[in-house]
Formats: structure tokens, sequence, C-alpha cells
């Protein structure tokens, strides 16, 4: 029988759900480094993060009980640290979206294809794109979100997710082919 | 999906490079965890609750229907009796103060402040029947520039006679002086 991925940690979870500090320590341990490499990428400096990923988790814990299963432990925490960290660059005013959003495009953004590069390229290329481009890579490309989901976390439509995708993408392999 | 898309999502958690301060972060976790949470009692689940609040609700909208049903003809006469309240509390203080100056004033003979007296009890007898009038009258619009105009006569004869004492007075003083 195949294990439902949705199901991962579930006892685990149902401890936590009574308030049971050990297991709560337990679950925190196995998500903490992911949360916080989720926050550090999408923020960018250590305090922001550990901030968000310290909020993320007392939510999580406080509002368990509304976790259904819909999704797996790990990806229904990861979206609250997602979610904190977008509103937290709003609150800063960082774009979270490339100012280009709002200028007129009279051609839709060609998906450039491209060949599989090495990893630490990538990571500093995604180092080096500006605000808004970063963001996007990130939501689609790391996270593994599609562009439904990333138009919900970002507050814009479907369409504009998927454009502003692909111009962050064609600049990241700009910026990849000059390293 | 091309190669460099796929490439990066099936290696996501390599980008997972940074470790999170376990230690600090729980620590602020356990204690944001075991702060007790506001006690928040729901009182409309409590039944005699429900039906008090209903009482109120429906006295609140019977007094509601009743007070706008009942002030449909009374409306205008309260407006007019407001602002014939305002004018009242204006004039009434400034006609108050100018009769203290007429009545202390040093340089007033008895009779004097006697004669004076009979003129403001006559515009006040005036003054009580415009009031009268102003409730049975329906062109109130007159009533209130009669009430009006009474009060600015009783100020216009306080101000003469205090005008009149101080032109009697002056000449003396100058007199005084030169000699």
């Amino acid at each position: 029988m195949e294990t439902d991925i949705r199901f991962t940690h579930q006892t685990l979870v149902e401890q936590c759900k009574t308030g049971n500090s050990n297991s709560q320590y337990e679950l925190y341990s196995l998500y903490v480094d992911a949360m916080f490499n989720v926050g550090l990428r999408l923020l960018g400096n250590t305090e922001d993060a550990e901030d968000i990923v310290q909020d993320s988790f007392v939510d999580a814990f406080k509002n368990l009980n509304s976790f259904t299963y819909k999704s797996s432990f790990g990806a229904w925490l990861k979206r609250i640290v997602i979610n904190k960290s977008i509103n937290h660059l709003k609150a800063k005013r960082v774009a979270v979206v490339p100012i280009e959003v709002h200028e007129f495009h009279l051609a839709e953004e060609e998906p450039v294809e491209a060949e599989a590069v090495d990893l630490k390229k990538v990571q500093l290329g995604i180092s080096q794109l500006p605000d808004g481009y970063r963001q996007i890579i990130q939501l689609y490309l790391i996270e593994g979100y599609d562009h439904v989901e990333i138009g919900e976390i970002l507050g814009v439509s479907t369409s504009t997710s998927k454009s502003q995708y692909h111009r962050a993408k064609k600049k990241l392999l700009n910026i990849i082919e000059g390293l | 999906m091309d190669n460099f898309e796929k490439h990066i999502r099936k290696n996501a958690t390599r980008f997972d490079t940074h470790k999170a301060d376990r230690a600090k972060l729980w620590a602020n976790i356990s204690a944001a965890l075991e702060q007790p949470e506001p006690k928040v009692i729901p009182l409309w689940k409590r039944p005699m609750l429900r039906i008090a609040a209903s009482v109120v609700l429906l006295l609140g909208i019977a007094g509601f229907i009743g007070l706008s049903v009942m002030g449909v003809g009374t409306s205008e006469p309260q407006y007019v009796s407001r602002e014939l309240l305002d004018i009242d509390r204006h004039y009434q203080g400034l006609v108050a103060y100018q009769v203290q100056l007429v009545q202390n004033n040093p340089n007033l003979t008895a009779n004097d402040k006697a004669e004076f007296l009979s003129f403001m009890d006559e515009l006040d007898a005036e003054y009580e029947v415009l009031r009268k009038e102003m409730h049975k009258n329906l062109d109130n619009e007159r009533v209130l520039e009669a009430i009006v105009a009474n009060y600015k006569k009783r100020i216009e004869l306080i101000e003469n006679l205090l005008q009149q004492i101080n032109d009697a007075k002056q000449p003396d003083e100058d007199y005084g002086y030169t000699l």
C-alpha cells in the first residue's frame, strides 16, 4: 500500500495537537532548517528569516487543529513561512513582483528553453537577480509552486505570474551565461 | 518544463545550505507557546445570553421604529427649538454680562440703574411673548428674527448706556487733568 505524503509525521502532528512539548520540539527539529532556508532565500538576511521562522512555528503550533491533512505538514508550514515572508517584504516595501508588471507589453514573453546548469551557478545567479525576479524564480523553481499558487501568494493573476517568471528566467539565464 | 527547470526542481533540497540556530529559535518559540492565551468566552454560545441579546435587539428595533414614526411630525419644531436654544444661549450670555457691567458701574445712580432695568424688563416681557409665539406659530423664521431683534435691542440699550457713562466721565477727567 502506497503511503500518502499528506500523512507524513501524522503521529507526531497529532501529539503536537494535544500540546505535547516534546513532540513539538521533535517536529520543530525536523523542519526548522528547511524553513529557515526558505525564509532566508526570500528575505535575504538571517535576522528577518529567524523572526519569520519563529513566528511561523508559533502560529503553526497554536493553530495546529486547523491542519486537516489536505497537504503534508511540511507543505502547510512552508506556506505559512512563505506568506509571512512575502507580507514582511510588502511591509518593507520591497517589490515582490517585478516593477515591469505595471508596464504594457505588446507581446507575451516567449518561454525560453534551456539545458540543465550547474546548481552552484544557479544559486549565484539567483542571488544577483533584482527583487521581484528573485522571489518569483524561487517560488517556482525551488519551492515548487505552480503559477496558480504563486498568483495567490503574490496577489497577482496566474498569467502575470507566468509572464513574470519567463522574464525572470531569461534574466537568470543571461546572468548564468556571464558567470 | 525544460531540463533547466527539471534539474533545479529535482535538486531543490541542495539549495538548503544554511543551518538555523536551533537552540535560540526554540527558546523563543517555547517561550511564546508557554504564554497563556487570553481566554475568550464565547458569550453568544450561552442560551440565556442569546435570549437576552435577542430581547435587546428587538427592543432596539422597536425603539428605533417608534422614534422614527413619532419623530416625523415633530422634526421641524425640534430643529427650530434647537436653533432657538443656540441663539438663546449666545445672547443670554451676552446680555447677562453687560447687565452685570451696568450694575457694577459706580458712576451710575440708583435711579439710572432702576430705569435701565425697567427697560430691560419690558424687553424681557416682549421676549417671553415671542417665545410663546414661537411654539404655536408655524412661520418660525419671522418669530426667530423678532427674538434676535429683541436681543439686539437689549444689547444696544446696554451699550448705549455704557457709552453715555463713559462719555460723561471723559470731560471730568480731562478737566481734572488740565487743572
